[in-house]
């Protein structure tokens, strides 16, 4: 266990946020139970109240833990300089067996928690709140989701040690390493550039035909897409190496942080993309800000990645 | 999400924290006191850590020492051949230093002995050699001493020279020949420099003894591999690198500023608790305000948002002046008082400054601890005032 002020501040907020949530889950549990807009009981009455309860927590917590987010990424960097063999975050996360999956619900939650305040806003908008109970819904899920995010981090803190040996990002990521997804260090990367161009290029059209279904699986698709292409191929040209293949080392300093830019825009283009196209299926009309915004985030992460490799070729006269 | 911030709104939570000065000037004042002591702790620690890190640069690649027993004793000097025996050794200098216990005042010196024609080990004492005649150093048996260390020997009235006391009782008189500063005072305030068979008089050590050997190795990357070498070759020696001292430092600082964040948690969900109360007695002034919003058409989401606004207004400032304050308190007036907390129980306290070091994270982290913290208070109170009914209120 390691008490560095970071650990701390991050263990500190993680109260809160359980402590609020759990509150809020309460909540929602008797809202899923009795909700009925018709009634003009006082219990009736009172849950209206209590519901913009849950909603002040859970915009309090989304507030809080996007900053917080990138301050955790922030963190395990750090703490790649005091833990042996460390690099960079990656060895960081993957010190633990279930680092990457407590990655997952990190990032499950940010889009979790904010597709919950999109869904709070249609619903407040109308009279008759469509919504109600499928965002109590969400949110109970959303709130086991959060537990086991918390509990996870409570346990890869209490399990980093100073002195065990870890591995590198230059050995996570490769085709040595045993982990689930090494198998596609096998496949031809440039397969890669053409499924990421391929996705974007489907969105774009998504994006004109303004097709809601198009543009919910584009996203999804591109998120993920987005992830492997860049460890497999856009990575190397961001380090200028063609055996790197880390999604963590472009957020160090070396690499003027870019890192932060690339994940963020992507964050805002995917987000905004996935709840527009869920809203605009919900609602029977096309949310055009929504895709306005998540077009726009998008192609700017798409011109910025592709930038790497294009300015790599005009430099240097070959492909990595 | 298209939530845009609403200036007017914006401009009735500045209004209204004015409105209710006397209850919201506590909240500040406490909250920033809170928050001042915090950064100032974490600026200390940020500060020594970077000077630290400079002197690091510094020190040797590799320090060998020999345990008995679990503890440090003298080196034979005989093993420097055998050490330079392997490949990689660029040099090896066996050091004598020691600390010299000064009852009068109560403190210790860390005496350092050179000899001019060695490579030496640290910058700053090649510096001192070129800059001061080592020779007359050596031939009137002198010594040079930090600024710290001038400043207390003249209030014991030791002008020009002063009195060692050796092991066996008897007194070796040295006389001071110059006063050094360091790049970093941290390291040179309580140092006297003299030639090392001098330093073995007065500690009464064996001619063919030194304290340890600093390594000096040509190829960075092979030092791990040489400290192994040496272990091998005499398993009774602790073999110290750089990089072990680096990650020590910086566990120790982490270890010392969480602890000190530890206790800090504890006072932040005490003013928690005070925020919450605070916030949740209101008086029937503020209940007809709330009354009056809402009959004129506000929904709880707008009071709410108010609320929030205020919080926010009220814990950022509150953060900012912290801010500043702290860094006045710790880069300008050298954290009187806290910084004792850091530099340890090391009696000749050096008088240094702390050099600037502002960084990202440590701002994170103040922010992360404080503003996050005091929102969170309010949202209950906030939220039961603006759910109160207006006809309730306004009765």
């Amino acid at each position: 266990m390691l008490l560095t002020p970071e650990i701390i501040t991050i263990l500190t907020l993680d109260f809160i946020f359980i402590f609020f949530g759990l509150i809020a889950f309460v909540i929602s549990i008797k809202i899923v139970k009795s909700w009925d807009l018709n009634s003009t009981s006082q219990a009736q009455y009172k849950l209206e109240k209590q519901s913009f309860l849950v909603s002040t927590i859970i915009k309090y917590i989304f507030i809080v833990k996007l900053p917080l987010f990138l301050f955790f990424i922030f963190t395990a960097d750090k703490l790649s300089d005091i833990i042996t063999g460390a690099m960079c975050g990656a060895g960081v996360v993957n010190s633990v067996s279930f680092g990457s999956s407590m990655f997952f619900y990190k990032i499950l939650n940010l889009y979790i928690f904010g597709f919950w305040l999109v869904l709070n806003n249609y619903d407040l908008k109308k009279e008759n709140q469509p919504y109600t109970k499928y965002k109590f819904w969400l949110y109970i899920f959303g709130f086991i989701f959060l537990l086991t995010e918390v509990y996870l981090e409570i346990d890869f803190f209490l399990s980093l040690d100073v002195s065990k040996l870890v591995s590198c990002c230059g050995t996570l990521f490769s085709a040595a390493s045993k982990s689930s997804i090494s198998f596609i260090y096998n496949i031809d990367k440039i397969y890669f550039v053409y499924i990421f161009y391929a996705v974007f290029l489907f969105l774009l059209l998504g994006f004109m035909l303004k097709n809601s279904i198009a543009i919910l699986l584009g996203n999804i698709s591109f998120v993920f897409i987005s992830i492997i292409s860049l460890i497999m191929f856009f990575g190397t040209y961001i380090y200028q190496l063609p055996t790197h293949h880390c999604p963590f080392c472009m957020l160090q300093k070396d690499y003027y942080y870019i890192g932060y830019v690339l994940y963020v825009t992507l964050y805002i283009g995917t987000f905004y993309g996935v709840s527009g196209a869920i809203m605009s299926i919900l609602e029977k009309r096309k949310e055009k800000f929504y895709y306005n915004v998540s077009m726009i985030f998008n192609t700017i992460y798409t011109l910025i990645i592709s930038a790497y490799p294009i300015v790599y070729f005009i430099k240097n006269g070959v492909w990595l | 999400m298209q939530n845009k911030i609403n200036r007017f709104l914006l401009d009735f939570s500045v209004l209204s924290i004015f409105r209710r000065g006397s209850k919201n000037i506590f909240i500040f004042f406490v909250f920033t006191l809170l928050i001042f002591l915090l950064s100032s702790i974490l600026f200390i620690s940020n500060s020594i850590k970077s000077e630290l890190d400079t002197t690091l640069n510094e020190l040797p690649d590799i320090t060998v020492q020999r345990l008995q027993a679990g503890r440090a004793i003298n080196m034979p000097l005989s093993r420097v051949d055998r050490l330079l025996a392997i490949e990689g050794v660029k040099a090896v200098i066996p050091r004598v230093w020691g600390y010299y216990y000064f009852a009068n005042a109560g403190v210790n010196f860390s005496v350092v002995g050179i000899d001019s024609f060695e490579d030496q080990y640290r910058d700053l004492y090649s510096k001192l050699c070129d800059k001061f005649d080592f020779d007359r150093l050596k031939k009137d048996s002198g010594m040079l001493v930090g600024v710290g260390v001038k400043k207390i020997l003249q209030n014991s009235f030791y002008g020009d020279y002063f009195n060692f006391v050796k092991p066996d009782g008897g007194l070796t008189k040295i006389k001071i020949d110059g006063v050094f500063k360091g790049d970093t005072k941290l390291e040179s305030n309580d140092i006297i420099l003299l030639t090392s068979q001098k330093a073995r008089e007065i500690f009464g050590m064996n001619k063919n003894e030194a304290v340890d050997f600093v390594v000096k190795v040509a190829n960075p990357t092979e030092i791990p591999n040489i400290a192994r070498k040496i272990t091998t070759l005499y398993p009774d020696s602790r073999v110290v690198t750089k990089e072990d001292l680096s990650i020590s430092y910086q566990n120790l600082f982490d270890y010392k500023s969480g602890l000190f964040l530890a206790l800090f948690v504890i006072s932040a969900f005490t003013f928690f608790m005070i925020i919450y109360d605070k916030a949740s007695g209101i008086s029937s002034d503020e209940k007809r305000e709330i009354g009056i919003l809402k009959a004129v058409g506000w929904k709880i989401d707008d009071i709410l948002k108010e609320k929030f606004y205020e919080a926010f207004i009220l814990s950022f400032a509150s953060f900012v002046t912290a801010l500043c304050l702290s860094l006045f308190y710790v880069y300008f007036l050298n954290a009187p008082l806290l910084k004792n907390i850091f530099i340890g129980y090391s009696t000749l306290k050096p008088a240094f400054d702390l050099p600037f070091a502002f960084d990202f994270q440590t701002n994170a982290i103040i922010f992360f601890l404080t503003v996050p913290i005091y929102i969170a208070a309010t949202i209950i109170p906030s939220w039961r005032v603006a759910s109160m009914d207006a006809d309730e209120v306004m009765r």
